[in-house]
């Protein structure tokens, strides 16, 4: 099975934010990984500890930047990722998230479409029936790219029979062989892809669920999403999901047959993956651990580039707003106000007040001021001042 | 490219819960409203689901001129696809100008289906609407009274967000910033049913069943008097180290005078910098459910104090729609005191006993 993770790579301290006119500069600052996709890589290493298959590891974003991101990646949570991609292409910078997804979608599609060619060379080969050792040299190859899984090629003591080998030593007929592989092949639709619920710079949580909108529109069928998913497991022999996510006070249980995009809660604990099923995700595994970054561009995964990046993306990033400064404000202790009522106020033709106890001074003219102050009418705001104005309306009601 | 033709008409989609319209449902009427005012366009609540109509024409005095209401016991409970079908389908049929969602579980998972299915914008989590127009420099065009759509952006700021050439410009609203519509019970409105068109395949994804969760105890959103407390517990004004738990203590004690004494109900709320600080003594008291912010709740009680707080944007985004603002910081720059309406800059350990203090002899 094909276990794709969305991650993506965000700055790593977001005070040192680079954006030029609301483009975030990614090649110009410290890029981490989204802490909300850590449960993405949790969930995708349980598909993969309860099913088997391979874990792929996708990303958009600046190479040099993500490299090291994705490369470190190996190594994670129990099993690790076994493939990282990246797609990286100055024509993707600046996209919202409908571009996103859109490229996005286009890169799974580009890895689903790579492992079902390698499923079909393997079965060109058997059909012309080549010589059995360019058929065993070529499975090898492909099995060493980490494209046909130890079902079909192995190279570990432990998998006796795997499709080839078998049909190498006349084991199975070769229309067994075929339909062995064609199963297999089209058992490639049946993936998983998992991703954080949100990413913690552009905190929308809008590219999981237009990715499998974006993947619908690719393929001929609808895949489904489910989002904030915070259990769920994975049935192999019938390719269900069954997932639970929280929708204001209900949690709904859901059901849903592969493929399928979940995002992963931060709330998400990995099950334990059941004993007894080893020798089925041994076979269902890959070599594992490609330790190469594939890069893929634009044009590589066949993306329209009016729909990608700047050019693709339908919202637009405008300037900052300064959010609710207060109309007026009071300083405990240092903005003047009315100690007492006081009636209108002259000065050079222009009146001014009436005044409640508490109304602010500083809009009023200096000697106007000055003459309050000798007057004694007014006195900084004060905590008697303060609790007037916050609980006068409430003791009043009681 | 822009397809601004007969696209008209403010929309808000309704969610309800247990035969009632739900609280944010009632801010997102306002949200529309003035969205709507401003545009000189009709306000239509869209309503899904099974045996509501009643709710539908509740919407009419919540403020919507019209209802378009579709029922179906496959609507019953909420799903995805189903929904972005029928959305869809109303979208593509009767071209509203704008759609407005709520940020919450529903909105965050049927907004973004919607908005790639129709291959238009979206900007969530907004805090704020507004209606002007646009200036697009790289083409010297003005796009006239476009949805302006205000969120917190890249985590460091608050952004404008604009979709000038696609039509819905679709958005979903922060619950918590837009106070509730009013109840007018004269207000007239049209109502219209539409059938509804669904595929087998929209049930690719199957609710096998329900469990309701318990309320959390802690209601940040429902509190008339919120007081808050960030990592300036942990050091009084001379920089002496305090116990965290005594901070807490006297930030309970405050809450707790205010509740006695006014009857407000009023909550705990803490920074995120706080509670991820994870200290053993706030164990079990500075819970998540505390968070106030753009990745916690968002609250509009009617008194807001932030001890302690530093007022970052992240922060600010949560609390700001309060009706008074209280702040305590020993740092006179500190961001809080921005939209503060009542500086104190003094250590909180001086000035919230005597706030205490002074409320019970209030
Ligand atoms: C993606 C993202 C999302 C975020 N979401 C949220 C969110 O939802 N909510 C949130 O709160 N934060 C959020 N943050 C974190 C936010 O950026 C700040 O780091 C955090 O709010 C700071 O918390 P603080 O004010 O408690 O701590 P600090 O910034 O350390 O401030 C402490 C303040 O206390 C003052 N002080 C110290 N001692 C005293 C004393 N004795 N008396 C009075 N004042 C004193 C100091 O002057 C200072 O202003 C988020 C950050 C990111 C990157």
């Amino acid at each position: 099975m094909i276990i794709v993770a969305l991650l993506k790579g965000v700055p790593a301290r977001t005070t040192r934010v680079v954006t030029v006119s609301g483009v975030l500069k990614r090649e110009e600052m410290d890029i981490v990984m989204n802490p909300h996709d850590v449960k993405a890589i949790e969930a995708a290493d349980y598909v993969k500890r309860r099913v088997g298959g391979k874990v792929v590891a996708l990303t958009m974003g600046p190479e040099v930047k993500l490299a090291p991101i994705m490369n470190g990646l190996y190594d994670a949570q129990v099993e690790g990722v076994d493939e990282a991609i990246v797609l990286s292409d100055r024509r993707m910078a600046g996209a919202d998230t409908l571009a996103t997804a859109y490229t996005v979608s286009l890169g799974v599609k580009r890895l689903l479409d790579v492992n079902r060619n390698a499923v079909d060379e393997v079965i060109r080969l058997i059909e012309a029936v080549a010589e059995k050792k360019i058929l065993l040299e070529r499975s090898k190859e492909l099995y060493n790219s980490n494209l046909i899984p130890n079902r079909i090629y192995s190279t570990l003591p432990a998998v006796k029979q795997s499709t080839i080998s078998e049909y190498v030593s006349g084991r199975i007929s070769k229309q067994d062989t075929l339909s062995r592989l064609d199963k297999f092949r089209e058992s490639l639709g049946n993936f998983v892809i998992v991703t954080g619920v949100k990413s913690t710079d552009g905190e929308t949580g809008s590219v999981g669920p237009q990715v499998a909108e974006a993947l619908s529109d690719l393929y001929a069928f609808l895949v489904p999403h489910i989002t904030y998913v915070h259990d769920f497991d994975i049935e192999p022999s019938s390719n269900t999901v069954t997932a639970e996510r929280k929708i204001s006070r209900i949690i709904q249980i859901l059901e849903v047959k592969l493929p399928v995009l979940l995002t992963i809660s931060p709330g998400y604990r990995s099950r334990v993956a059941p004993a007894g099923f080893k020798k089925e995700v041994r076979e269902n595994n890959y070599k594992g651990k490609v330790r190469d970054l594939i890069k893929w561009d634009a044009t590589l995964i066949g993306a329209d580039s009016r729909k990608i990046g700047l050019p693709g993306s339908p919202t637009l990033v405008g300037p900052g707003v300064d959010i609710g400064r207060p109309l007026s404000q009071k300083i405990l202790g240092r903005t003047f106000v009315f100690k007492e009522g006081v009636g209108s106020l002259q000065w050079e033709g222009q009146t001014y007040g009436p005044f409640q106890p508490g109304d602010r001074v500083d809009g009023l003219p200096d000697p106007l001021q000055r003459e309050l102050t000798d007057r004694g009418l007014i006195q900084p705001f004060g905590y008697q001042d303060l609790m007037r104005e916050l609980f006068g309306e409430f003791n009043a009601s009681r | 490219m822009l397809q601004d033709d007969g696209y008209k008409g403010v929309w808000v989609h309704i969610q309800h819960e247990e035969g009632q319209l739900t609280k944010p449902t009632l801010e997102i009427l306002t949200a529309g409203r003035k969205v709507a005012e401003k545009l000189n366009h009709s306000l239509t609540a869209v309503v899904l689901g099974h045996e509501v109509e009643f709710l539908g024409r509740k919407t009419i005095e919540y403020g919507a001129d019209e209802v378009i209401y579709c029922d179906d016991p496959k609507l019953e409970n909420y799903l995805c696809l189903p929904y972005t079908t029928v959305l869809t389908n109303l979208v593509r049929e009767r071209k509203p100008y704008a759609f407005l969602f709520l940020a919450d579980e529903i909105g965050r998972d049927l907004a973004p289906r919607l908005a790639y299915r129709l291959k238009t914008g979206l900007a969530t989590d907004n805090i704020e609407l507004e209606i002007e127009d646009f200036y697009h420099v790289p083409t010297k065009t003005v796009y006239k009274n476009l949805l302006i759509q205000i969120r917190p952006d890249f985590a460091t700021r608050v952004a404008k967000i604009y979709t000038p050439w696609h039509r819905p410009q679709i958005a979903t609203v922060r619950p918590g910033n837009f106070g509730p519509a009013e109840l007018d019970e004269t207000r007239r409105g049209t109502f219209t049913v539409v059938k509804t068109n669904l595929n087998q395949e929209d049930f690719t994804v199957m609710l096998k069943d329900l469990r309701h969760i318990p309320t959390s105890p802690v209601q940040l959103d429902r509190a008339q008097a919120v007081v808050s407390i960030g990592l300036g517990i942990l050091r009084d004004g001379r920089g002496n180290p305090r116990s965290s738990l005594e901070g807490f203590r006297l930030a309970q004690e405050l809450a707790q005078a205010i509740q006695e004494k006014f009857g407000l109900k009023t909550e705990i709320g803490a920074s995120r910098a706080l509670i991820y600080a994870e200290l053993k003594e706030l164990h079990g008291l500075v819970t998540l459910d505390r968070q106030v912010g753009q990745t916690g709740k968002t609250v509009s009680p009617e008194i807001y104090f932030a001890l302690g707080i530093s007022g970052a944007v992240q922060h600010r985004v949560g609390m700001l729609r309060s009706k008074k603002i209280v702040a305590v910081n020993i740092d006179p720059g500190a961001p809080i005191f921005q939209i503060a309406h009542y500086p104190i800059i003094g250590d909180l350990y001086e000035e919230v006993p005597r706030l205490t203090e002074l409320i019970r002899r209030f």
